[in-house]
């Protein structure tokens, strides 16, 4: 107590106020993400107090949506968000594996246990199950032609748990193509190269795959083309505006011919710029079948799209940086940085180049493209927060199929892999910890069911009959997980039913961490502001 | 036309920008408007440099800024973040398509909207409300104003209670994920903490890119940040961004502070993290722009600059207003119609363009990128007037912690004076005021070395939910009546229907205490060994390199104002 000496104001909470209110405020939060968990969990409208939409069933966006103040339950979120930044999904299962790790401690502690003893078990029951999910893990082998039949099922797993079947089972099989698009022999995926692109459409069922990539602008000049076929694209980043000079010229004329002299010297070298990309043009397209395409990252000013357009060219200006390099890889060719650069050699081609708008959005489509490593999801849907909602889950997908192919390995789902570990830990691992961390092993193995449990939960099952009927089955020897639908024991590689196993074990990893953290807090301080307080 | 992208990124800097959107929305209106003053009709200003003319959905024209603002979510009040104009037809059933399991609803207490936007909603909905006969009507119009008025004067609480402007559905965006109460949210740390720019930056740069795209072009961005909390590191970031994508682009940055964000009761800690986030934010900020002008008094109220206002410091809607008033004088010349150098328009003089002016008072000789905002609002009578005042000492700055009475003969100022009245009601001529400000250059003691002067018939016009802050000398034009000031209660909008204003930019040495304050700040807390706020720097993620980088900017900077060593001592 020598802190109120030191500040009357502060405020200190002793070991079990405040061991109780770390678990109070875990719970809490498991609370809260618990009924999002699996394909029978609950889509969550958020409604806004200026009548905004947000539509969805994802912990992460939840998390985000959610003004946390409590300062454990932002641990616990920060920790949940990391799991996300990581590994792309299992934010929620994160949330409710801590929740039940803190619940299954408060009842040890209750009875007397140190936390610290609890701790030491959690530890060691963490190991165990890490080299049992090495152990239990399928294996699957992604040569040059993977597996797509396994990928679809990683995916369908992930996307099925976001938007309804049939709808899923459609963006399946764009996500799978999508990724195995862009991925190139020897080298990492990097996700960026597939563009998520949308539109506003009345149906969700219209999204699709573009192979090749949708630019959110069009060409600003009335006079160029809506449509061309066989295009030369050129991707540059190439100043075609006039531009001041970085010294004020307003200092060195006396007179407005001057002025004008100048302003008519620096249009010159804009307008030189232009006639070389001209020239490269007419060299290329000699034959009247072919178009030329400019997609340029800085500005073109009117004049010089008066001059593109007048010698049939099509030009966009101020693309996405990102767009440039997505370009190249779709097209071919390279990017330009200044027109002495130009050659042949750097266009890439396109089958079809066109333009649509809607309303006053425009879009360009840049597709039939030659062997493309690069792609554009196309998401359609009737209002903004469906395909935000839509978006997510997209890109959820995207990381269960690039997960799968750097883990060469898949998990068994519907909560198979967590009954299984709990089996482990109780008949084998229990027996060969001493004294008294034999009992954190204990509630370790018991807080892995929260994954069945809240799944059975969620379909509306009772979850004793689940658990119970799922560890039979274990003990028997027969790996099975849980039939959402019927309540039974059904075979998940059956099913097709498969999670990441980086996704399992980064949730197993980060976890305990943040449990043991907060279970040896013995005080509270807080110097200013009431804790009590209802958040 | 050259177009100018506006940004807004925090609270404040919202503020500021909503009063400055209102002022331009009342333009347009009284421009017109049949029955409006006639200085207002042809401004020869182009609206179009500030505004984008789009098309909703439905295909209905639409006139919206150029604007990106960044705010935290919660922040917008009952306003929608995707404007008014775009409502989706859709979207008004709530279906859920994507989903045939179970819903949860979890709604929020609707936002009630207060009288003056209620207002605002039931006059679009009966655009034709002049057409109902009655002679009382407008009595009871009268009396339903002075009630707007009173509501706005007593609960503003978010920068979109006073808004009239109708906003383009990319222009609101709100950043999500910040776990902290909002008054934590003051020091660069822990913005630099709540937001990764990889995760939420693409997003913001691509509503940036939508509205640069549009333009055939642009001229220059108008950067407005809340410079008192966390916004300065998502500023920074985004500046940076900006520099690197439009490199050619001039950005014209206010770093803009309410007043009383500093309070005097506060623990050591707080203030170590308070001086130490103004330096690191200052030094981030200038860093990624040409020309930076810090904004904000301490206690604007007890300034100069509102001699003829009653303010309340506490109030954001008050003393943005003031802001607010400035900036639009100073980006009046950016949309003056340019004319010829011989013809001169009867309206206007002195265009020039953001680039224009960014070199003219940062660009040359002591390339000091730091400039100061004086403001006289209103701007007294040309002649005649109570006190006689020259319009040259009426500007007062509104820029903090700067010198009185510096003599610098190397100080360049860009000045905008519109609307000023000459004797007896009567608008001044554009020569007039011209005439006017050179005599008054010329019997001035201290010269500047350069002044460009920009000149504009339209004065400032003064829309309903602007705050009642005039004293009551100021007249119904805004000219200053003379007279004993009796204590009544502040004229409002209501009264007051368009204010004469002068504002300038002024590159000078008086910043010179504002830069060593900063920098001695810095070194004191931050580098020196044993400094206290050393450890919580490196909490902020700054190490010791980079914060001698910043010592060294921000010392260069004063050394290039420093008046040369006098060695006067050594005869």
């Amino acid at each position: 107590m020598s802190l109120r000496v030191l500040n009357p104001n502060a405020e200190v909470l002793n070991k079990s106020a405040a061991l109780h209110m770390t678990i109070n405020a875990a719970k809490g939060l498991q609370d809260v993400l618990k009924t999002n968990l699996g394909p029978k969990g609950t889509i969550k409208m958020l409604v806004g107090g200026a009548g905004d939409i947000k539509l969805t069933k994802d912990g992460n966006t939840l998390l985000k949506e959610m003004q946390i103040q409590n300062p454990t339950a932002i641990m616990i979120a920060r920790t949940a968000v990391a799991q996300d930044d990581a590994s792309g999904d299992g934010t929620t299962s994160t949330v409710i594996f801590i929740g039940e790790l803190m619940k299954q401690s408060e009842r040890y502690i209750d009875e007397g246990m140190h936390p610290r003893v609890l701790v030491d078990g959690f530890d060691i029951a963490k190991r165990a199950t890490l080299q049992f999910l090495e152990k239990f893990k399928t294996p699957v082998v992604m040569g040059g032609e993977p597996d797509k039949e396994i990928l679809k099922m990683v995916a369908r797993t992930t996307v099925r748990t976001k938007l309804y079947e049939s709808l899923a089972d459609q963006l399946t099989d764009i996500i799978v193509n999508a990724v195995l698009c862009i991925r190139k022999p020897e080298e990492d995926i990097d996700l960026f190269m597939v563009e998520i692109m949308h539109m506003r459409h009345k149906f969700d069922v219209d999204t699709r795959l573009v192979e090749g990539l949708v630019l959110d602008h069009g060409s600003r000049h009335p006079d160029m083309k809506r449509r061309a076929e066989n295009c030369y694209i050129l991707t540059c980043n190439v100043s075609l505006e006039y531009e001041k000079s970085e010294v004020n010229a307003g200092f060195f004329y006396s007179n407005a011919e001057q002025r004008e002299a100048m302003v008519a010297a620096e249009r010159r070298q804009v307008d030189e710029r232009v006639k070389k990309i001209i020239e490269l043009k007419n060299k290329v397209c000699s034959d009247n079948d072919s178009n030329f395409v400019v997609i340029n990252q800085k500005g073109i000013d009117p004049p010089s799209l008066d001059l593109l357009a007048r010698e049939g060219i099509i030009a966009l200006r101020r693309a996405k940086r990102r767009n440039m390099e997505r370009l190249v890889l779709a097209c071919g060719g390279e990017a330009v940085n200044s027109v002495d650069d130009l050659t042949p050699d750097c266009l890439g081609w396109a089958g079809l180049v066109y333009e649509h708008v809607l309303g006053e959005e425009k879009y360009t489509f840049i597709e039939n493209v030659k062997n493309p490593f690069s792609c554009t999801i196309l998401i359609k849907g009737p209002n903004d927060h469906t395909i935000a909602q839509i978006k997510d889950a997209v890109r959820d997908g995207l990381r269960a199929v690039k997960n799968t192919l750097e883990d060469e390995s898949v998990v068994l789902g519907a909560g198979a892999f967590e009954v299984a570990a709990r089996q482990y830990l109780i008949n084998e691992v229990k027996k060969t910890v001493e004294g008294r961390a034999q009992l954190g092993v204990e509630a370790f193995a018991d807080a892995l069911l929260v994954v069945p449990k809240t799944l059975a939960e969620n379909s509306g099952l009772d979850t004793q009959d689940v658990i119970i009927a799922l560890t039979g089955e274990h003990d028997k020897g027969n790996i099975v997980g849980l039939s959402l639908n019927t309540g039974e024991p059904i075979d998940p590689a059956m099913e097709g039913i498969f999670d990441n196993y980086s996704v399992k074990r980064q949730i197993i990893n980060s976890g305990p961490v943040i449990v043991s953290q907060l279970l040896v807090v013995d005080e509270v301080i807080r110097a200013g502001r009431n804790m009590r307080k209802p958040t | 036309m050259k177009e100018i992208v506006t940004v807004q990124v925090g609270d404040f800097a919202n503020f500021v920008g909503s009063h400055f959107w209102n002022f331009q929305d009342e333009l347009l209106g009284l421009a017109g408007d049949p029955s409006a003053d006639s200085v207002f009709k042809n401004q020869d200003l182009n609206m179009d440099v500030l505004y984008r003319t789009g098309e909703t959905q439905q295909g209905i024209p639409s006139y919206t800024p150029r604007l990106v603002s960044i705010n935290l979510r919660g922040s917008l009040g009952s306003m929608n973040s995707h404007g008014t104009l775009y409502t989706e037809v859709a979207s008004t059933s709530r279906d859920v398509v994507t989903w045939t399991g179970r819903v949860s609803t979890q709604a929020s207490e609707p936002l009630k909207r207060n009288l003056f936007l209620q207002r605002l909603y039931e006059e679009e909905e009966k655009p034709n409300i002049n057409e109902i006969p009655g002679s009382n009507n407008d009595s009871q119009n009268e009396y339903e104003d002075k009630d707007v008025v009173e509501c706005l004067e007593n609960g503003v609480k978010f920068w979109t209670d006073y808004s009239k402007v109708h906003y383009h559905p990319r222009s609101l965006y709100e950043l999500d994920g910040v776990w902290a109460n909002i008054e934590e949210f003051n020091n660069y740390g822990i913005g630099r903490d709540s937001f990764t720019w990889a995760a939420q930056g693409e997003e913001i740069s691509d509503r940036l890119r939508f509205f640069v795209e549009e333009c055939d072009h642009i001229q220059g961005f108008q950067f407005i940040v809340d410079d008192s909390g966390g916004f300065s590191a998502i500023a920074a970031e985004f500046l940076e961004n900006i520099v690197d994508e439009y490199t050619n682009i001039p950005v014209l940055l206010y770093a803009v502070q309410g007043s009383g964000s500093h309070t005097n009761l506060q623990s050591r800690k707080r203030t170590v993290s308070e001086v130490l986030h103004d330096s690191i934010s200052f030094s981030r900020l200038s860093t990624y722009s040409k020309l930076i002008v810090p904004v904000g008094l301490p206690s604007l109220s007890k300034s100069k600059a509102s001699r003829f206002l009653h303010i309340e410091d506490a109030k954001h809607f008050h003393s943005s207003a003031i802001y607010a008033a400035a900036l639009h004088s100073i980006s009046l010349p950016f949309r003056m119609v340019p004319v010829g150098p011989t013809a001169d328009a009867c309206s206007i003089s002195g265009a020039v363009d953001i680039h224009g002016v960014v070199q003219m008072l940062s660009g040359q000789g002591r390339q000091n990128m730091v400039s100061v905002l004086d403001v006289a609002m209103p701007a007294p009578a040309l002649t005649g007037g109570q006190n006689d005042l020259s319009l040259l000492e009426v500007l007062q700055p509104l820029t903090p912690q700067i010198a009185d009475d510096v003599e610098d003969m190397l100080a360049i100022e860009h000045m905008t004076v519109h609307g000023a009245l000459a004797s007896e009601g009567h608008r001044a001529s554009v020569t007039e005021v011209k005439d006017k400000v050179d005599g008054a250059f010329r019997c001035a003691s201290t010269r500047p070395m350069f002044c460009h002067l920009s000149v504009a018939l339209c004065p400032l016009p003064i829309p309903l939910p602007f705050p009642s802050i005039f004293g009551n000398n100021v007249g119904k034009q805004g000219e200053l009546i003379g007279g004993q000031t009796i204590n009544s209660s502040p004229k409002g909008s209501l009264e007051v229907h368009s204010v004469p204003m002068a504002a300038r930019l002024r590159s000078s040495s008086v910043v010179l205490p504002l830069l060593e304050n900063k920098l001695q700040n810095l070194q004191r807390f931050g580098i020196q060994r044993g400094a206290a706020g050393s450890e919580l720097l490196r909490s902020w993620g700054f190490g010791m390199e980079e914060l001698v980088e910043m010592e060294e900017m921000l010392s260069k900077m004063a050394a290039t104002l420093r008046p040369p060593q006098l060695t006067s001592d050594s005869d």
